[in-house]
């Protein structure tokens, strides 16, 4: 049915922002190569379900391995101030893609076919749903929590953060981490929902339009993010004009945004 | 006894050097006053203390434990507190929310820490300390939307929140007005002698009288110390400062 | 190796260097001023790529091209700076550098719409070869792009407006309270930054014998490499750069074939420099 394939693919789009959010919303830090973590979940789960091993390992396989390279973009940033960080993680969603690209196992420019999706249409979906509860739980919870105000104030000010013994190192890592460690589990689901996933798939525009949805809807809450999945996600997929004009309408919904009100969408502005 | 020693600290950015051999000692309860025109090393000397920058030789030893190579962060679990010269407020963050920051630290050991940060205990003790500094009736505005002397006092109460056995505080009285200045020295006075606290600050007028000690700085060293009046009335005080244009 | 591949190489190396040193020159002389990566910067590039294509659809030569290019590039800048840039000043550098990728993005997806997503070609100039194994395009390419930066050199180094340019991107403050007109050198340096961007994208469109539109991509990326590599905020030094980059990824190209993406060279140089020496290779010391 139409209308489940759009849902679950409001539901990824929900857990990918979402997920973007505790990194770049809450903690402050910019990722402009989210998408890479998509894919990195989403090709762990294409090469291995088609070498026969279940979904369920393999989805959790994604999750660890995108959250390991999470762990080193984390550290990373650790040495970059944010433009540089910026450039970083845009450098980073690129090599991932020509890493999908060239290295062989991935399939190269036609990436990966035929990956089984398990307990079939009906079932699927409601483990996508399940996912997408899951993750919007904990997103709440951690922003309720010690952790979550620990990244707002490391957002708003690194120095008055250490200043009252928030250790800003480990929970921008943190932050990476498990943002990244949820992309990855998106990623799997995609792969499992959609079947075939290419390289391109993964790319720069695809962190644009993630960092669109995140922004536009208000960076740091709950339904900001999830507004921007679903307007924006919603949109893209009910209208083939809006989808043909996807990329320059994001891109110019970005500046405009940025332009005209930037102010609660970054924490250290002015 | 010794709250805090500095022994022979120095500190060099490039060819200027900031701060040179400075010794400090702050002892119990005291409220030691650092004075200085402007680039006397003053906030450097601060930003070694607090853990912000590290010195290229000396070193900083707090209640006898060495904490020169320390991260700010652990200096701040440790009881040292601090104010900054520009304000460094939690801006989206709600006034109350600024304090609970730090009444949080004790529970942020570990990689997940998933308590709930507004906890009844907490919220209790977070308007304590927003009363305290006469800021409880503008407890759920976010920080941005505060005039400076306000978030000065804001600055205060969350460095309080830490329960701090050292309060620095870097020129709290900059950029305010005079009622603003007096009240902010009130809630200073009230915390005498039950918090240790070394003060910074560029208007010597209205802060030397509340020192019990002060210390004076010029080109990152220490010229004088001793009681208030007698530092004020040092020659080498008036001419670095005489030098700057201002009455000491 | 024998000496025809090597100066074949090199030739190639240095024409493609040398768009790189024009493309990213521009971002560096902004990011100097601004402290904001322009990154739309890609964006005018491949706008002055189309209206080089549009002059020559229209029956202009390659100079007629190249005019065209630079004046929609410079259009479109000063418009960018005018309506983005400025408003946005105070505020963190990163609002205008996620605004920046929308514009590019926005940018390269609209002439995508106007122009079709194919290839479109640009033979202005006959590819055969001129001195030895260098071409006629090599020998334009690097010909224009010295007597372009002979120019930007006398402008940096004997008008006010160099020496203006130098103050404001020491201390915009400093600069200001002694009387460097701000906003006017600032809208200068963007006319100047994007004439020269518009002419690489007509010199790369020239050069390759396509323009399309995406071609802004991989020059958005390799620029910033560029620039990282060099020196943010250190024009020479991203001039030294591009052509660096472009001599290094010939060879690799040469060595590697198709293994190995030359785009990989770029980037691999730009993450290993952003890890271990932030500053840029050829910069003294660390920036900001």
């Amino acid at each position: 049915m139409y209308a489940v394939t759009v849902f679950t693919q409001l539901c990824i789009y929900a857990v990918l922002t979402l997920s973007l959010n505790l990194i770049t919303g809450l903690a402050g830090q910019v990722s402009l190569g989210h998408a890479a973590f998509f894919g990195i979940g989403a090709y762990v789960v294409g090469v291995l379900t088609t070498h026969g091993i279940p979904f369920a390992p393999a989805w959790l396989v994604g999750g660890l391995v995108a959250a390991g390279f999470g762990l080193v973009l984390g550290s990373i940033s650790l040495r970059l101030r944010e433009d540089f960080l910026a450039i970083a993680t845009i450098a980073f969603n690129f090599v991932v893609v020509a890493a999908f690209l060239y290295l062989p196992y991935f399939g190269g420019a036609y990436g990966i076919s035929g990956i089984p999706k398990p307990l079939g249409n009906a079932g699927f979906p409601l483990l996508v749903l399940a996912t997408t509860l899951g993750v919007v739980w904990f997103h709440e919870r951690a922003r309720a929590s010690d952790l979550g105000l620990a990244w707002m104030s490391l957002r708003e000010s690194e120095v008055a953060a250490e200043a009252v013994g928030v250790d800003v190192r480990r929970f921008k890592v943190t932050a990476f981490v498990l943002g990244t460690g949820l992309a990855g589990l998106a990623g799997g689901l995609y792969a499992a929902y959609i079947g075939v996933i290419r390289p391109e798939d993964f790319g720069f525009p695809l962190s644009v339009t993630l960092l669109a949805m995140v922004a536009v809807g208000g960076m740091g809450t709950l339904w900001g993010p999830l507004a921007g999945a679903f307007v924006l996600g919603g949109f893209a997929q009910a209208f083939a004009f809006v989808h043909n004009y996807q990329l320059v309408l994001y891109g110019l919904l970005l500046a405009l945004v940025m332009r005209y009100r930037p102010q609660g969408l970054l924490g250290k502005l002015g | 006894m010794t709250v805090l020693e500095a022994r022979n600290l120095t500190k060099r950015f490039g060819g200027l050097v900031a701060v040179s051999g400075v010794h400090l000692r702050v002892d119990a309860g005291e409220l030691l006053g650092l004075f200085g025109p402007n680039g006397a090393g003053k906030t450097t000397l601060f930003n070694l203390i607090s853990g912000t920058l590290r010195p290229d030789e000396g070193e900083v030893v707090f209640y006898g434990e060495p904490i020169t190579h320390m991260p700010p962060h652990a200096r701040a679990r440790r009881g040292i507190a601090r104010t900054f010269q520009v304000v460094q407020a939690f801006g989206e963050l709600t006034v109350l929310e600024n304090v609970l920051t730090a009444l949080a630290h004790r529970a942020l050991t570990g990689w997940l820490p998933l308590g709930r940060y507004d906890a009844p205990v907490r919220r209790r003790a977070a308007m304590e300390l927003l009363e305290r500094v006469g800021l409880a009736s503008r407890a759920g505005e976010r920080a941005k939307n505060l005039p400076l002397g306000l978030l000065k006092r804001l600055e205060v109460a969350r460095s309080l929140a830490l329960q701090p056995k050292l309060l620095l505080l870097d020129e709290p009285l900059g950029g305010l007005n005079l009622r603003e200045s007096e009240q902010l020295l009130e809630v200073l006075l009230a915390l005498r002698g039950q918090t240790t606290m070394v003060l910074v600050e560029h208007n010597v007028r209205m802060a030397l009288p509340v020192c019990d000690r002060a210390v004076a700085m010029d080109a990152g060293r220490v010229i004088a110390e001793g009681r208030p009046e007698d530092v004020r009335r040092h020659p080498q005080v008036i001419e670095a400062y005489l030098g700057e244009g201002e009455d000491a | 190796m024998d000496w025809q591949t090597l100066s074949a190489l090199a030739a190639d190396g240095l024409a493609v260097g040398s768009l790189y040193a024009l493309t990213a020159f521009g971002l560096t002389l902004v990011y100097g001023l601004l402290r904001v990566l322009h990154v739309a910067h890609a964006g005018v590039y491949a706008a002055g790529a189309y209206a080089g294509w549009l002059a020559f659809r229209g029956g202009g030569g390659l100079g007629w091209a190249l005019l065209a290019g630079a004046g929609c590039a410079v259009a479109l800048g000063l418009l960018l700076e005018w309506w983005f840039y400025r408003p946005l000043q105070g505020r963190s550098p990163l609002v205008a550098l996620i605004g920046s990728i929308g514009l590019f993005v926005a940018v390269g997806d609209l002439l995508r719409i106007l122009f079709g997503p194919y290839q479109h070609s640009l033979p202005v100039l006959p590819p055969r070869t001129v001195v030895g194994p260098v071409s006629l395009p090599q020998l334009v390419v690097v010909a224009a792009t010295a007597g372009l930066f002979l120019v930007v050199y006398g402008i940096a180094t004997r008008t006010p407006l160099g020496v203006g340019w130098r103050a404001i991107a020491q201390d915009a403050e400093m600069a200001a309270a002694v009387g460097v007109p701000l906003p006017r050198y600032t809208q200068l340096a963007f006319a100047l930054a994007s004439a020269l961007a518009g002419v690489a994208g007509v010199l790369v469109g020239v050069y390759y014998n396509q323009v399309y539109p995406t071609m802004g991509a991989v020059p958005a990326y390799k620029a910033l490499a560029v620039v990282v590599l060099g020196g943010l905020g250190s024009p020479w030094g991203t001039v030294a750069a591009g052509l660096l980059l472009g001599v290094v990824e010939s060879v690799a190209v040469a060595y590697f074939g198709n293994r190995f993406p030359p785009e990989g060279v770029a980037f691999l140089a730009m993450m290993l420099v952003l890890l271990f020496r932030p500053q840029g290779l050829l910069t003294a010391e660390p920036q900001g």
